[in-house]
């Protein structure tokens, strides 16, 4: 038995019990559920102010990190480095800017965006080394681990996904207090569901996931915050890598693809899906126009299912 | 069809912050090549500096010395999208470009009108404290900086100035057929994106070679609740909607070009009508449409393909299966249908020997 929970309004949360992918009474209490599964929508939840460090060059006022934010959302530092599109460095990393700000910026949420990490993200892996060294305890997401556009979105995002983490480990507390020892999942925005562990850290990718949620459970018949909670369970960890990668010729596209296919196999475990369930369901290569041959973006779903 | 609009016809206008948002939208209606970062940055930008407006001229209300010089993207989208722009560049191009030249130039016009291209001249106009001339270079949008109505009239893009994000300025003076060889691996090496000023001619001879009346075209077309036809001033047919059904890598037809990027090939079923399977070759630009295997619309004109959701157009290297697109085509400008036209623009211009 699988237990669905949707956290809407407080004060309870609306369980419903699933076997075998139908709704069954609920037994008394939770005993025997080998996972909960929970719908929560983030929008709206508390924002913590983060410090958002961008790697790159100088650029006009309004192309500026935290820009268009609303007051008290951060602090935001500039500092040199970061990578062109065909993995060239830019610049080296001011490293020494990056510690002062760290040090002196007086936050613990942090999200760390390169110019060119699609590509390579050396410099944001170096960036968390110093500020997890300079500030102890700080929580440190990486926009390379968002998909997708341009360099302001995934930084946007993962502004957010760092703002939203102290919510998000308030969130999974509380379940992890009301089902001790009963493995628990978010329902992610879209499809499918991730781990604890990975809501924790990327509660971003679950900030629809009770919207997500209640329109399966409404396409199965549901309705309401019962809808959402049965939708939740019917779905299994879910992971997605994005990547821009430069492949010269079919053989090294082939083996870029299958490193980013490794990637989001061992990210899709992460997530909560047991290992010889994980597999890849989709895969996408786009050259990119205008750039000479042979940088593409490459898209990856990895799918699983809960142990 | 009213005519497209006419040079000498009095002041076209101002884009200040009021326009802009119409300008914006117009700028995207049948724009490939839109990668929505670097369009939201190119229109934050451009936002950010334009103050109290930027004028639009027509070329013929000029006086016939004025110096005009193009200004444009060139690169990737997506590279301009990852690496941000310093905020210089439009002036630096055109700066250098004079400084190459002797003398100030006193209006700017775009290359083309899609989507970014529309918005860095209005952000070097801004800068430079000049008006943006009603017209551009194109119609439409062609993957390479010689494939221009100007080349067609006779002015070459050269000498042509490239500003990069990391300060770098790179002035290229050479015969008109090598431009694109110099200018590519220099645009690579700067990043991937770039800014040019080119075409440095005097607006009699402007008035003469644009394609006249597009800016001030987009602002109309732009306007919220205005139908889509109205941003192609030569007339746009709907080929057919339908499923994408693949996007396969494509040999480039085995002809040795020096085209950006590699081609590519999207399969998309019709859905309803006679259910056609309509192949699209892409080379940057959407270059062919075969509809059972007939050719049904081929460049010079613009074929895009449109989502069903949203209508915004689909870049080529965003079109996946299972997207459901409408597929237009907008005819070009007259120009690009004759002899000289067709050799520059026409789908031999593209590696297809039809």
């Amino acid at each position: 038995m699988i237990l669905g929970v949707c956290l809407g309004r407080p004060p309870s949360p609306v369980t419903v019990a699933v076997r075998d992918g139908v709704p069954v009474p609920a037994p008394r209490a939770a005993r025997g559920a080998r996972a909960v599964c929970v719908a929560v929508d983030l929008d709206g939840a508390p924002l913590a102010p983060v410090a958002a460090i961008r790697v790159g060059g100088p650029c006009p006022e309004v192309l500026k990190p935290l820009v268009g934010w609303p007051e008290g959302s951060g602090v935001a530092a500039i500092v040199r480095g970061g990578h062109s599109l065909t993995g060239r460095p830019l610049a080296p990393l001011d490293t020494e800017a990056v510690r002062r700000f760290a040090e002196g910026c007086g936050l613990s949420d942090f999200a760390v965006t390169a110019t060119g990490s699609p590509v390579l993200a050396d410099h944001e892996l170096a960036v968390a080394s110093i500020v997890a060294e300079a500030v102890p305890g700080a929580r440190i997401t990486l926009s390379y681990e968002f998909g997708g556009r341009g360099l302001r979105e995934r930084e946007h995002d993962a502004i957010l996904s760092a703002a939203l983490g102290p919510h998000a480990g308030r969130v999974a507390d509380e379940v992890a207090g009301r089902w001790p020892g009963v493995p628990a999942y978010f329902a992610r925005s879209g499809s499918g569901l991730v781990s604890a562990h990975y809501f924790r850290r990327y509660p971003l990718a679950c900030r629809a996931g009770a919207t997500a949620a209640r329109d399966r459970g409404t396409a199965a018949g549901l309705a309401g915050d019962a809808a959402a909670a049965f939708g939740a369970t019917a779905g299994g960890p879910e992971a997605q890598v994005e990547r821009i990668v430069r492949a010269l010729g079919r053989a090294e596209l082939d083996r870029a693809l299958r490193d980013a296919e490794d990637e989001v196999l061992t990210r899709v475990v992460s997530a909560g899906a047991a290992p010889g369930s994980a597999r890849v369901v989709e895969t996408t290569v786009n050259p990119l126009s205008y750039l000479p041959d042979g940088l593409y973006r490459v898209r990856v779903t990895a799918e699983g299912a809960t142990p | 069809m009213t005519s497209p609009g006419t040079t000498g016809s009095g002041a076209a206008g101002r884009i200040g912050a009021a326009e802009l948002a119409a300008y914006v939208a117009g700028s995207r209606l049948f724009a490939t090549g839109a990668a929505e970062s670097a369009f939201s940055l190119a229109a934050d930008w451009a936002g950010s500096v334009i103050g109290d407006g930027v004028e639009v001229v027509a070329a013929g209300d000029l006086p016939q010395d004025v110096r005009c010089v193009a200004v444009s993207l060139v690169g990737s989208t997506t590279a301009l999208g990852e690496l941000l722009p310093s905020g210089d560049e439009p002036a630096r191009a055109v700066r250098a470009l004079e400084g190459r030249l002797g003398g100030r130039a006193g209006a700017v016009v775009a290359l083309n009108l899609a989507a970014e291209n529309a918005l860095i001249p209005l952000v070097a106009a801004a800068a430079l404290g000049v008006p943006l001339v009603d017209g551009d270079g194109t119609g439409r949008v062609f993957p390479l900086v010689e494939q221009t109505t100007f080349a067609l009239g006779g002015v070459p893009a050269t000498p042509l100035a490239l500003a990069g994000a990391s300060g770098e300025v790179v002035v290229i003076d050479t015969a008109a057929d090598r431009v694109e060889e110099l200018l590519r691996p220099v645009v690579l090496s700067v990043g991937g994106w770039a800014v040019t000023a080119c075409y440095p001619m005097c607006a009699g001879v402007l008035a003469r070679v644009l394609v006249p009346g597009t800016v001030s075209r987009l602002l109309r077309a732009g306007a919220p609740g205005t139908a889509r036809a109205v941003a192609a001033p030569y007339g746009v047919r709907t080929l057919c909607r339908g499923r994408i059904l693949a996007v396969e890598g494509s040999t480039g037809h085995g002809a040795e070009l020096a085209l950006p990027s590699l081609p590519s090939s999207i399969v998309v079923r019709e859905s309803g009508g006679l259910g056609r399977l309509v192949r699209l070759e892409a080379h940057n630009e959407i270059v062919l449409a075969l509809a059972d295997g007939a050719a049904v619309a081929m460049a010079p004109d613009q074929i895009c393909m449109i989502a069903a959701d949203g209508g915004t157009v689909v870049d080529v290297d965003k079109a996946a299966p299972g997207m459901e697109v409408e597929i237009m085509v907008v005819r070009a400008a007259p120009v690009w249908h004759t002899g000289p036209g067709l050799a520059l623009g026409g789908p031999r211009a593209f590696g297809l020997p039809l």
